[in-house]
């Protein structure tokens, strides 16, 4: 089903046209696609050491998630559509994988998890500076989510590497 | 020119030592080293770049202007430092794995020339705006000479960052077998011998 899709896709003319371009284009986009990682990867590493205590202390939580919280945002948009684009650019050595489908179910959780906090300290400043923060669970998580954005980091790049999956990977049945 | 040609088969020997290696073969044959290690090298690099970034925006006036600078730099700075050694770790580990290859593909030459850059930015901003940092400390922006190593520092890593990700696309084993023209060999500007593309060794077995 998905290979057929991603067949049919790579028939498609903006898929076409990346296709004839791709000595510059997918590099080219590639490049963009790291510069939002840094973004992101960057935004969420504050903000967690900042949870942690290990940086940022001269800066309330509030502050430190209205600093990084629009770069978070404005990242994960650019790597939206510069992985919009790399799909349309190589739909079947990107959809027919198992590492980017479960990168894009930990991205979905993540995104999730990362806009519901970023709400709550939004909506209940105080009680996050003083009681939520110096929380055990709360620490806990946010080690968790960003071990779940490294995971994510790791598939992205495994997406060449997929035959490491063994039978898992659909492109080694293929 | 017989020291040269001397000298050139030694850098090239060294090459090839490092690729035979015991921790080289080990990376080589295993299926999933060559990835993890990619991975992380690229888990160090976005630490790298988004943390340099932040303190780039801040000596531009663009972001965090209301923090202290020297505060904010201590704050951060180690972190970055630990990033970029476990990027140098890795990206050393991907070196050896196919060395001659690396050492003499245009875009790695390029990526470490760039890299040698910034340090020397580095360096000429602690000896600019980084002797006066107490006038501007808490200032919104940094002087004009702060300013223009925020900016050479931005460029120069997204520039890291493309050349880098192009190395991957020309020293893969479909890539790397046309050899590149010998015009535009990298040699010259870095100062080896000018026949230097003549060495083009084949490539190791690469995953």
């Amino acid at each position: 089903m998905v290979k057929q899709f991603a067949e049919w896709l790579s028939t498609t003319s903006p898929s076409v046209f990346i296709q004839n371009h791709n000595g510059w284009v997918i590099p080219a986009i590639q490049s963009i696609h790291i510069i939002g990682i840094a973004a992101v990867f960057g935004s969420v590493f504050m903000i967690y050491l900042r949870i942690l205590g290990w940086a940022g202390m001269d800066q309330t939580l509030r502050q430190t998630t209205s600093r990084f919280g629009p770069w978070l945002t404005g990242g994960l948009w650019l790597m939206l559509v510069t992985g919009v684009l790399m799909v349309l650019g190589e739909p079947v050595r990107e959809l027919v994988t198992f590492s980017f489908w479960l990168k894009m179910l930990l991205v979905a959780v993540s995104t999730v998890i990362a806009t519901v906090f970023l709400v709550a300290v939004r909506g209940h400043d105080q009680q996050w500076e003083e009681r939520l923060i110096k929380r055990r669970s709360i620490q806990g998580l946010a080690i968790l989510t960003f071990l779940i954005w490294v995971c994510i980091i790791i598939l992205g790049r495994l997406i060449a590497y997929d035959h490491i999956w063994g039978p898992w990977s659909p492109a080694t049945k293929a | 020119m017989l020291i040269d040609i001397e000298a050139l088969l030694k850098s090239d020997a060294l090459l090839k030592a490092l690729e035979a290696s015991g921790l080289a073969t080990r990376i080589r044959d295993s299926v999933f080293l060559f990835p993890m290690i990619e991975s992380t090298h690229v888990i160090g690099l976005a630490l790298v770049v988004g943390t340099i970034a932040i303190i780039d925006l801040r000596l531009l006036g663009i972001a965090s202007t209301h923090r202290s600078f020297q505060r904010m730099a201590s704050d951060i700075l180690k972190w970055t430092w630990g990033a970029f050694a476990l990027t140098a770790l890795t990206g050393s580990l991907m070196f050896i794995t196919n060395a001659s290859v690396y050492y003499h593909n245009f875009y790695f030459r390029t990526k470490m020339l760039l890299l040698a850059l910034t340090g020397i930015n580095m360096l000429f901003f602690e000896l600019s705006a980084g002797r006066t940092i107490h006038n501007w400390d808490t200032a919104p922006s940094a002087p004009r000479a702060g300013k223009a190593v925020a900016v050479l520092s931005l460029a120069m890593w997204i520039g890291i960052i493309c050349v880098g990700r192009l190395i991957g696309f020309t020293t893969s084993r479909a890539a790397v077998a046309p050899p590149p023209p010998a015009g535009v060999s990298f040699d010259d500007f870095l100062g080896a011998p000018a026949d230097g593309g003549a060495t083009q060794s084949t490539p190791a077995p690469h995953k």
